[in-house]
């Protein structure tokens, strides 16, 4: 008798859920969360003066306020584990550590996800005072939602490195800072091109060797950090930072912001998420090494 | 149980030549040993010995720097053997661990739809807490338990699956003399039918439940044999420390 890979998922999932929301932390984090992005939203001259039913506003400042509220849900997912021992009894249960990586990123996911349900009032006050644009606003909380998984992914990866859930929100959020400043300020591109190379180094170790792909992830960074220091062109006589300035989560939310959805765009989220899940798996096996 | 009565058995716990190395600091030092079907073994040392990286490796958690571990024929740090095992061995990891906001029955449940129970998740569960006498505290947050209790929750998570096979790291940590009694007891009970290897640094704990003794001191292994060689005209406790005051001096010399 054994279970299969979505139960086990499932078992984990729930079990991240219940213990989020089973919490008064977890409500507290929601609550706050939901204050925010209202605040974002309509507590802003731009707001009003616009004279718009969308929400502009709230896109702008929407990054922001994720880089903070997605680490705090994530920090205890790894870092909690590790700090009380149940990683050991986790692990050596008939799980594999890509399940483990995917229960515990749709646990946190979920968590998120009911936050941005709740923060679904700020539609309705739009409604209330306009007429805002149905597919509009699904497109926007389809941007919302994708941008929150990427940084829940990022937030795991801070959380794999620690056993300690301060220093998991400072790393996790340092994460979400490079996707949110990756297109306006020179170091937050080249962490995400350092951490970019090191996850490709690692895949192209467990594809030519198979096992020890965390020594391919330090070679990858190390390459990276040479890249970076170093000044060195790359492709079209770009710099090292100019190549990954092209992944700022903002711009890439800009479409959804406007109502459409670009596969582009889509791709970016959803590439980026599979990366930093990827790294995680990899975090997770460092007890091997 | 005889030496003959041993050998007659399969091998179902090997370590061969098992070294953990972290950085500098060897943790565990070519250990080799084996332990038969239907015995229990006790893992006998000092506190440091290298008893629960042993049990770490043997169940897949860390994997050796060199040498190589085997448990029902299984390689615990092949990844897709590790499940395999898993799904047939159970482990109570040293202090217990457990999920501190969960209660004795969700901690159960949480674990029985990872090992797939499904429909036999009731009577797995009715049947590990009658073992464990847990019944009691079924409802209480695991992080509101005594140590002793949330030992036995540890405990029956392990036997939830009914394993062949159990690793026990320090199963009797923490309990009182009482509780320390009813688990040896159960111990000796589950050993008829299970191979178990368990830990301890508590002397009169292996005469009371193991046939079969594994002595190691600061990463090495110092015996490996049945409890009547161990004791060979002796007691286990003078034997006990024969062998690591001769361990000290080889070391020293």
């Amino acid at each position: 008798m054994s279970a299969t890979a979505p139960a086990v998922i499932g078992a984990l999932f729930r079990k991240e859920l219940r213990s989020f929301l089973g919490n008064p932390t977890g409500y507290v984090f929601l609550t706050l969360f939901i204050v925010a992005s209202a605040s974002a939203a309509f507590l802003t001259d731009s707001f009003f003066s616009r004279n718009l039913a969308d929400l502009a506003t709230l896109n702008r400042w929407m990054p922001a306020i994720l880089m903070f509220f997605v680490p705090a849900v994530t920090m205890g997912l790894w870092a909690d584990e590790r700090r009380s021992g149940t990683d050991e009894l986790l692990l050596t249960l008939p799980v594999r550590d890509g399940e483990v990586v995917m229960g515990k990123f749709l646990g946190a996911l979920g968590v998120y996800t009911v936050g941005l349900l709740f923060s679904l009032v700020n539609v309705g006050v739009l409604a209330y005072l306009g007429d805002p644009d149905a597919g509009l606003m699904f497109a926007t909380y389809l941007g919302y939602w994708l941008m929150g998984a990427l940084f829940v992914a990022v937030g795991m990866v801070g959380s794999m490195f620690t056993g300690n859930t301060t220093v998991a929100f400072i790393l996790g959020s340092l994460g979400c800072a490079a996707l949110v400043f990756a297109g306006t300020a020179p170091w937050a591109s080249a962490i995400v091109g350092v951490v970019l190379l090191g996850a490709l180094g690692a895949l192209l170790w467990n594809i030519a060797i198979g096992r020890g792909a965390a020594l391919g992830a330090l070679i990858g960074a190390a390459i990276g950090l040479v890249l970076w220091l170093g000044g060195a062109r790359l492709g079209l006589g770009e710099s090292f930072i100019d190549v990954f300035a092209a992944l700022g989560a903002p711009a890439h939310f800009d479409s959804f912001g406007e109502g459409v959805l670009r596969l582009g765009d889509i791709l970016f989220f959803v590439g980026g998420t599979a990366v930093a899940l990827y790294l995680c798996t990899i975090l997770i096996s460092r007890r091997h090494w | 149980m005889t030496k003959q009565d041993l050998s007659s058995r399969s091998v179902t716990i090997r370590a061969e030549n098992l070294s953990k190395i972290y950085g500098d600091f060897a943790a565990l030092h070519s250990v080799s040993f084996s332990v038969r079907q239907g015995t229990v073994a006790a893992f006998l040392g000092p506190n440091g010995a290298g008893k629960s990286t042993t049990m770490k490796i043997l169940t897949g958690y860390l994997a050796p720097t060199t040498g190589r571990a085997e448990v029902l024929g299984l390689d615990p740090s092949d990844p897709e053997q590790r499940i395999t095992l898993a799904r047939r061995l159970g482990y109570l990891p040293e202090n217990g661990p457990l999920y501190g906001d969960m209660t004795p029955r969700e901690t159960l449940e949480f674990v029985a739809q990872i090992r797939g129970l499904g429909k036999g998740t009731k009577a797995a569960v009715e049947r590990v807490v009658a073992q464990c006498a847990i019944d009691q505290v079924m409802s209480k947050p695991v992080a509101k338990l005594s140590k002793g209790y949330r030992q036995r929750v540890g405990m029956a998570q392990a036997l939830l699956h009914d394993p062949e096979v159990l690793i026990l790291d320090e199963p009797t940590s923490g309990l009182d003399p009482l509780q320390i009694r009813e688990v040896r007891q159960l111990i000796r009970e589950l050993g008829r039918s299970k191979t178990i290897l368990l830990s301890t640094h508590i002397l009169s704990e292996v005469e009371a439940v193991a046939s079969e003794v594994i002595v190691v001191g600061e990463g090495r292994l110092a015996f490996a044999g049945t409890l009547d060689e161990l004791r060979a005209g002796s007691t286990v406790e003078e034997r006990f420390y024969a062998l690591m005051d001769r361990k000290t001096k080889k070391e020293a010399a």
